[in-house]
């Protein structure tokens, strides 16, 4: 008996099938791994699963018996819980606060002692080795939240867990930690549902995986007699290459160029991620790539990079374009040829309630070829947006669709497009592919790539190793806040690379 | 953009029917208290809409409401909550009085009026000033300076109206009048009602103020800070300069209810002439969901109301003013309901994508 079955189950709006037909089973005490682009319906049908929203036609069957799942309540009285990408917590509360909300034990005053004295138990049978449980949930790290809220499920007394794209916010160490944690949830009788882009991830950690295109499921396959290919391809519905295997032009003497953007001796104080004496040149016609465990400098560098205005107490040097830029605004910077592509697409790059047209315009809504005199010229703005949709194939493909209702791999691409779209000199481009679908990936490398083979210099910020690797010129590697080490192409070792990323020496 | 117009127009196709419903919500409480529901919409019809002066006094009771109401969307627009519209007319009336003062050799009308519409819009201009300076400097909240300065501006102006420019012939507490010249003039066709052309010229500002924020550069950054603030920074946008400009014009704009008021009806200023014009423009603009268009109908239907509930405590029976005031209510909860259905949907539509 399965302890969960999706059978023929559709779920419609409008006239649009989110899911189709859909049918998978997941074994008991299995990790059964989920995985479709963005847009295939796998958010829809944990949805259903979760009470979220009622399936039109077929059935649900938890531990073989049908349910109709009338809300999330419900859901979780079945054993349903699920980790959402973006966490469900309050900030302020203490973790212990947090986990029993909503079953907290005692009737008139809660018995903390008691919760703390039963989440200890499960934390140690689990192993998930925890301890902060009075500590505010703002002050863990987000690897810490994560195992907040799988503790939340246990407390709950979860069977079947989802996840929904885990280890997107991850560093490397968080990852592993992460997956020997559903190893052992796994071997204690749990349930485990992990939703996910990464195949590797997939391949590596589940025993059995289902692959959604388009609403329906392509298939189920056991992991281990399956491989990568297999899987994109059924993913995507085509062969699909995983290294950027287009052109890379070389340029001659590209060495003594002059450099476009020049750090020297940077040192920031007085932010959660100082940096101390960073120097680096950017040259045309080059990719610079910056790794570093989260948290080392590489987000205080690309802030202050994209707006230096807004930092006080900066020593050392900064100049771009010929000019120095101490203190510049960024539309100074952008006026020099800088473009951003912003670490946080959903924080930092985009009005979820607003529509493409009036996204596309963040940062450029003092552009000269869109505002005259002060006031914009929106037919001029949707021409743009519209060249946009088609070149970068931005779906929904409507420049009057809010930015909050398309997949985060549209979102990027959105995103990326609106930095191009001025046809900058410098790019500075963070976690460009983060939460992205594999056919997205691949376009959103070729179109940094394309920058590059045309001349530009571009920054490329990124916690995936490989990517640096497939695109860089040369890498940096970040380390508490300085420069540990340097390597050019030729160089490139992702054993040697995480190395340095975690404080050895190159 | 013919997707936008259809859907704020289904908005308020919505609005409408939540009206309706809040009617007959309230409606049927009168039949309760044993008064004929037909009889109250007929006392509401008439009373708002049955005479030119009762039409021009519903235009009276709607104008400040405009005014106030765009107040508190403006800096909406921005994320910032005005409550302070109250003591930023209450300024701007008392630098309208002054302007009378200051400007008594004025001989000319258009001249005399500019300039006291200036001064207006600038002393409510500044006041609003104050709170987005401070938000911007200080990090203080807005909702709490301007509910302060709300107090403060009614002690400053009773101070400058009983010190300064007391009118020495009367036993009020009210300015000296201003000369003729200022004087806005009604409509023949209002019998009386204290409203004219200013109400057409109230209306083409809101068109304006719609226009400004929805095709500026100033506007877009506005909107962009008040649905993403990070977003808006990473961009460039300066949030202190966009706080304190929307808190300027909103403020501004509040303040041109002393034109309304001492130029059109009063002709002097009067300490607490303002029937809380400030709070209840922030239902007026709550109602009209921070859409500055829907501004002009929401303020209309509260125009409409406060006229009627005058009119019902006086002309019936057994409807007193306080239950006047329920009916009122109903009736906003009914269109505010509509917001509601708006949100549900909305969270529907979220949760699909």
């Amino acid at each position: 008996m399965s302890a969960l079955e999706f059978r023929g189950v559709s779920k419609r709006f409008g006239n649009f099938y989110a899911n189709r037909n859909l049918s998978f089973q997941v074994e008991p005490g299995t990790i059964h791994g989920l995985i479709g682009e963005n847009g295939a319906g796998k958010s829809t049908a944990m949805k259903s699963l979760f009470g979220i929203h009622a399936i039109d036609e077929g059935t649900l069957l938890v531990a073989g018996k049908p349910v109709r799942i009338r809300n999330p309540i419900h859901a979780m009285k079945l054993g349903i819980g699920m980790v959402h990408q973006h966490f469900m917590l309050a900030g302020t509360e203490t973790v212990l606060d947090n986990i029993i909300l909503g079953h907290e034990p005692g009737f008139l005053s809660i018995h903390r002692d008691r919760a703390l004295a039963e989440l200890e138990k499960i934390s140690k049978t689990y192993g998930l080795d925890f301890q902060k449980w009075m500590s505010p949930v703002d002050e863990l790290s987000v690897g810490e939240q994560q195992r907040v809220e799988i503790l939340k499920l246990l407390y709950q007394r979860s069977s079947i867990l989802i996840l929904d794209e885990p280890t997107a916010v991850l560093t490397p160490q968080e990852v592993q930690e992460l997956f020997a944690n559903l190893k052992r949830l796994k071997e204690e009788g749990k349930t485990i549902i992990l939703i996910s882009h990464k195949l590797k991830e997939v391949l590596a950690h589940t025993d059995s995986v289902t692959v959604m295109r388009r609403g329906e499921s392509v298939g189920t396959r056991v992991t281990s007699s399956t491989h990568e290919d297999e899987l994109a391809q059924m993913m995507v519905g085509r062969a699909v290459s995983f290294t950027y295997e287009g052109e890379r032009k070389i340029f001659a003497k590209s060495d003594e160029s002059r450099p476009v953007l020049k750090v020297d001796r940077l040192s920031i104080s007085g932010v959660s991620e100082p940096l101390k004496k960073v120097s680096f040149e950017l040259r045309p016609a080059e990719i610079l790539g910056v790794a570093g465990v989260q948290g080392n400098g590489q987000t205080t560098l690309l802030r202050f990079l994209s707006n230096p205005s807004r930092f006080r107490g900066v020593e050392g040097e900064y100049r771009f374009a010929g000019r120095n830029r101490m203190g510049s605004h960024p539309d100074e910077l952008r006026k020099a040829g800088m473009a951003l592509v912003p670490e946080d697409r959903l924080s930092e790059g985009l009005l979820m309630h607003q529509d493409l047209t009036e996204n596309f315009l963040l940062g450029q809504h003092r552009d000269p070829r869109f505002v005259k005199n002060g006031w914009i010229d929106r037919s001029a703005v949707r021409f743009r947006v519209e060249r946009a949709i088609r070149d970068y194939d931005i779906r929904p493909p409507y420049s009057t669709v809010w930015a909050s209702r398309m997949s985060g791999g549209n979102q990027q691409k959105l995103v990326i497009a609106r930095a191009l779209d001025s046809d900058p000199s410098t790019l500075l481009v963070a976690h460009p592919t983060r939460g992205v679908d594999v056919g997205a990936i691949e376009r959103i490398h070729e179109a940094i790539m394309k920058e590059r083979n045309a001349g530009k210099s571009i920054v490329l910020f990124s916690s995936e190793l490989d990517e640096l690797m497939d695109l860089s010129d040369r890498i940096v590697v970040f380390y508490n806040g300085s420069i540990a080490a340097e390597f050019s192409r030729r160089e490139f070792d992702s054993w040697t690379l995480g190395r340095v990323m975690g404080g050895g020496s190159k | 953009m013919k997707n936008t117009l259809s859907a704020s127009f289904r908005s308020f196709l919505r609005a409408l029917a939540g009206a309706a419903l809040g009617l007959g919500a309230g409606l049927w409480v009168c039949k309760l208290v044993g008064e004929s529901p037909w009889k109250v919409l007929q006392v509401l019809y008439q009373s708002s809409f049955g005479s030119g002066y009762d039409f021009g006094m519903t235009l009276f009771y709607t104008a400040p409401l405009i005014l106030t109401g765009l107040a508190v969307a403006i800096p909406l627009k921005a994320g910032l909550f005005n409550i302070g519209a109250e003591g930023q007319l209450t300024c701007g009336a008392l630098a309208a009085a002054w302007a009378g003062v200051i400007g008594a050799g004025i001989e000319s009308p258009v001249l005399a009026i500019t300039f006291a519409s200036a001064l207006a819009f600038l002393a409510g201009g500044v006041w609003g000033l104050i709170p987005g300076f401070l938000k911007a400097r200080r990090g203080s909240h807005e909702v709490i300076t301007t509910i302060m300065l709300n107090f403060i501006a009614a002690g400053v102006t009773a101070y400058f109206t009983l010190y300064t420019i007391k009118d020495p012939l009367s036993a009020q507490a009210e300015t000296i009048p201003l000369p003729e010249v200022f004087h806005l003039k009604p409509f023949a066709a209002f019998n009386g009602a204290p409203m004219g052309w200013v109400f057409i010229a109230l209306v083409v500002l809101a068109i304006m103020v719609h226009h400004l924020i929805w095709n500026s550069a100033w506007g877009y950054s506005l909107k962009a800070l008040g649905e993403n603030e990070t977003a808006a920074e990473t961009y460039g946008i300066s949030r202190g300069g966009a706080w304190m400009s929307s808190m300027f014009l909103a403020g501004g704009v509040a303040g041109l209810v002393g034109v309304v008021e001492v130029l059109g009806n009063a002709h002097r200023f009067k300490i607490g002439f303002s029937a809380d014009y400030g709070f209840v423009g922030i239902a007026v603009a709550l109602v009209a969901r921070g859409n500055l268009l829907g501004v002009l109908p929401s303020a209309f239907l509260f125009g409409v109301l406060q006229k009627g509930s005058a009119s019902l405590d006086l002309e019936t029976e057994k409807i007193t003013r306080d239950l006047s005031y329920l009916i009122q209510g109903l009736i906003i909860l009914g269109v505010s309901a509509e917001g509601l259905w708006e949100g549900l949907w909305k969270l529907t539509r979220r949760n699909h994508a």
